[in-house]
């Protein structure tokens, strides 16, 4: 039998034993895991013989393990993709994109302490399940990798393009420090209201006021859209520099092809930083208290 | 037993054994016959209080012998003596200093090919977005009357000079139409951002009023006659007390004669020999001129003398008057001057220089002979009036704005502007345009003041900056900021 499978997973898959080959049709469990499981025991036709020395049969050969639950689950990919490692498969690059649930979700998920190597394990099988052509694709291959997929699937959202709407206004959320600013963008003539107000009344600092139009006078566009800015938080330097990111934000959507002379003047990425928190023990966040003798 | 107890602190001893001791008493040394020689007070009140008895613990050289116990650390005091090496401004210098006005700068380029603002081209809507010199005379009159202002840049160039901007143009037509029409005048109050040009526009109009040979009177700020720094007093048989500032009257004077040479050519109509009122007697045919010289040279006889001239300028056939005052929210509340009787602060309406502008502006002293009242708000220095902004508000047309219940509102301030004798009008300045603010950065570049290139991205950017053409803010982006 020619296998796709990779050399690791098709031994595992694979049978070894010619008892498990016989065992085989007879395997059927209450929690309908086929071909883990023993038989459930029908009592009725066929009764023990002594009573006093029956004994019950773990439904899953997993019972004496640590992770019964893990490891079925593990065992019933494992003959899943024994059942159709034959079906045609894609490319990795061309698998669609799945965002498989994290060791802690899956640990949440069959409340046992599955270990990383071991997940690991059963994403390689999924992976490889998730290789199978989408057209010739089993129901039952799809129902089971449900069970495996993050809830919310990150790769599915998709990030609205930015338009200009139907009043000509572009817009662009910036935010610096603990400024968050949301700026409009039209075409105009260069005035700028920031809050209402005009933008001498906000920004008292002229730096402050040209860090603030930066991303449109770097470009030298400064007299060609009005901007009309709201922002909160933070003080006058990051309320500033939060305009500059979304006004740049929102002159991309106009003119997309700015963006490297906007990335070379600094108004595309985010300035991560923020206020570093106080330490125990420190007076700031590490300024020491000063040394004394006694 | 009773103890003796100790004057001060009524304490008593409480050792008997101690009370049997007493100090032989020397010559010349009053022992206070009830001090204790315990007590619980400190002892240091004792002796600082019990006169003579201080001197009982003069320390002799023998007391500072360091004891055991006593901390021996000593560290001398370093005598500062007088370090003082330097020569200290004469009195008055420095603010002298700070109040300096300068107009002119030899080291700033001259402007070639800049005319000058004449009395005929005010009107000219061609000359609008143009800066426009100040001829020399009428500098002299606007700096008797104290038109410029010490934040603003004249030092900067060779010679004063304006830009002829939208509002000026306005208000030169406006003036034509009062020339032709006598009845007619103008009381508005000037708002706008800090920055945009209201004390200018001041400047503007008093530069066009002496061109046109008004009178003016100007109060350059109204800061100054609130803050009680010069004497005043009640005037006799007024209720409610009005109160009269004869130095700042006398010194109004003195501007007003400084700034208009045409008060030489007014003689004084009146036959003053009836006035009884007048404590000094006038020459006949006196020229106002003189009137307003005589009341500056005496403070006493300041406030009636300005009394007599205001009703001379009013008379028939004299030309139309201009009166300015900047800074008018300083007026509309109480000054730092005391009422005796009462100790509280006097408002400012119950002066009479605050009153004879806020009658004009009201329009209850009106003007027959036309004539302007401009009053000019702050924004740098600026009291929070909020009678006068919610007046101010209201006539500009700002509906929303309502009487806030939590505050207090005066009575007085709100009568100034509505009073029934027609609206006051607001007139907000904002930033020029674009055409006006290239205009003003030619001139700027051609003073040397500023390097760059002006070109329309130069112009639209910091049009930009500066709030849309605020002139104050453009003028800090260009000339005063150096990167």
């Amino acid at each position: 039998m020619a296998t796709k499978l990779p050399f690791r997973l098709a031994y595992r898959s694979s049978i070894h034993c010619p008892r498990c080959l016989n065992r085989r049709p007879l395997h059927s469990t209450a929690s309908k895991q086929a071909g883990i499981a023993a038989p459930p025991i029908d009592l009725n036709n066929l009764p023990p013989p002594n009573a006093s020395n029956a004994r019950i049969i773990p439904a899953s050969p997993s019972y004496f393990t640590g992770l019964p639950d893990s490891t079925d689950k593990y065992l019933s990919l494992i003959s899943l993709l024994r059942r159709y490692q034959t079906l045609p498969t894609v490319p990795p690059a061309q698998a669609p994109r799945v965002a498989w649930r994290t060791l802690i979700q899956y640990r949440l998920l069959v409340g046992e302490p599955v270990r990383a190597s071991k997940y690991h394990k059963i994403i390689e099988v999924l992976q490889r399940l998730n290789r199978i052509h989408p057209s010739v694709l089993p129901a039952e291959v799809s129902t089971a990798m449900e069970t495996y997929k993050r809830e919310v699937d990150p790769y599915a959202v998709q990030k609205r393009p930015a338009i200009i709407d139907e009043d000509g206004r572009a817009f662009g959320v910036g935010r610096r420090k603990s400024s968050s600013a949301k700026v409009y963008l039209v075409q105009g003539e260069g005035e700028v209201l920031v809050n209402g107000k005009a933008i001498n009344n906000v920004f008292g600092r002229i730096h402050d006021r040209e860090s603030a139009l930066w991303a449109l006078k770097a470009t030298g566009r400064l007299d060609k859209y009005n901007v009309w800015a709201l922002v909160s938080g933070g003080g006058v330097t990051g309320q500033a520099e939060a305009i500059t990111l979304g006004a740049a934000k929102a002159l991309m959507v106009f003119e997309p092809a700015l963006k490297p002379a906007l990335r070379r003047a600094g108004c595309v990425t985010r300035d991560p930083r923020r206020v570093e928190r106080k330490k125990p023990g420190h007076v700031k966040a590490r300024k020491m208290p000063t040394w004394t003798k006694r | 037993m009773s103890f003796q107890t100790c004057w001060r602190c009524v304490s008593r001893a409480s050792d008997p054994a101690l009370l049997a001791y007493r100090p032989a008493q020397q010559s010349g040394i009053v022992f206070p016959a009830s001090k204790v020689l315990f007590s619980t007070s400190a002892s240091s009140l004792h002796d600082r209080g019990a006169g003579g008895a201080g001197r009982a613990r003069k320390s002799t050289v023998k007391d500072d012998v360091p004891t055991r116990g006593r901390s021996r650390n000593f560290i001398a005091k370093k005598k500062t003596g007088n370090l003082d090496r330097g020569k200290r401004p004469a009195v008055g210098e420095r603010k002298a200093l700070r109040k300096r006005i300068v107009v002119s700068n030899t080291n700033a380029l001259e402007v070639y090919g800049m005319q000058d603002i004449t009395a005929t081209s005010i009107v000219d809507e061609s000359l609008r977005g143009q800066v426009l010199g100040i001829p020399g005379p009428v500098v002299d009159q606007l700096r008797a009357v104290e038109a410029f202002k010490v934040p603003q840049s004249w030092a900067l160039f060779r010679r004063p000079a304006m830009l002829i901007r939208r509002e000026t143009v306005d208000f030169g037509k406006e003036m034509e139409q009062i020339e032709q029409d006598k009845n007619r005048s103008i009381r508005r109050v000037l708002v706008g951002d800090r920055g945009s040009g209201k004390s200018l526009m001041l400047l503007q109009a008093m530069t066009m009023a002496f061109l046109k040979k008004w009178v003016v009177i100007n109060i350059p700020n109204a800061q100054d006659i609130i803050l009680a720094q010069s004497e005043y007093g009640p005037l006799p048989s007024t209720n409610p007390p009005l109160y009269t500032q004869p130095t700042n009257t006398a010194a109004l004077l003195s501007a007003i004669s400084r700034a208009n040479p045409i008060l030489s050519d007014l003689p004084l109509s009146q036959n003053t020999s009836s006035q009884t009122t007048l404590p000094v007697p006038l020459p006949p045919n006196i020229s106002l001129s003189r009137l307003a010289l005589l009341g500056a040279s005496d403070p006493e006889n300041a406030y009636p003398i300005f009394q007599l001239l205001l009703s001379e300028l009013k008379t028939p056939g004299r030309p139309p008057l201009m009166l300015c005052l900047d800074g008018l929210a300083h007026i509309m509340g109480d000054t730092k001057y005391i009422a005796p009787p009462t100790y509280k602060p006097i408002h400012a309406h119950s002066f009479t220089i605050p009153k004879f502008f806020l009658d004009h502006l009201s329009g209850s002293s009106p003007l027959p002979n036309g004539g302007v009242v401009l009053a000019a708000t702050s924004n740098s220095n600026n009291p929070v009036v909020p009678s006068l902004n919610l007046a101010l508000a209201q006539l500009e047309g700002k509906e929303e704005v309502r009487r806030d219940p939590f505050r207090k509102y005066d009575e007085r301030v709100l009568g100034v502007f509505n009073n029934g004798r027609g609206p006051v009008e607001v007139q907000r300045i904002g930033g020029v345009g674009k055409e006006e603010a290239r205009a003003l950065m030619e001139y700027w570049a051609k003073s040397g003041v500023c390097r760059q290139r002006v070109d329309e991205g130069f112009v639209g950017e910091k049009w930009s900056l500066s709030g849309g053409g605020v002139v104050g803010e453009l003028e800090r982006a260009v000339v005063r900021m150096r990167f």
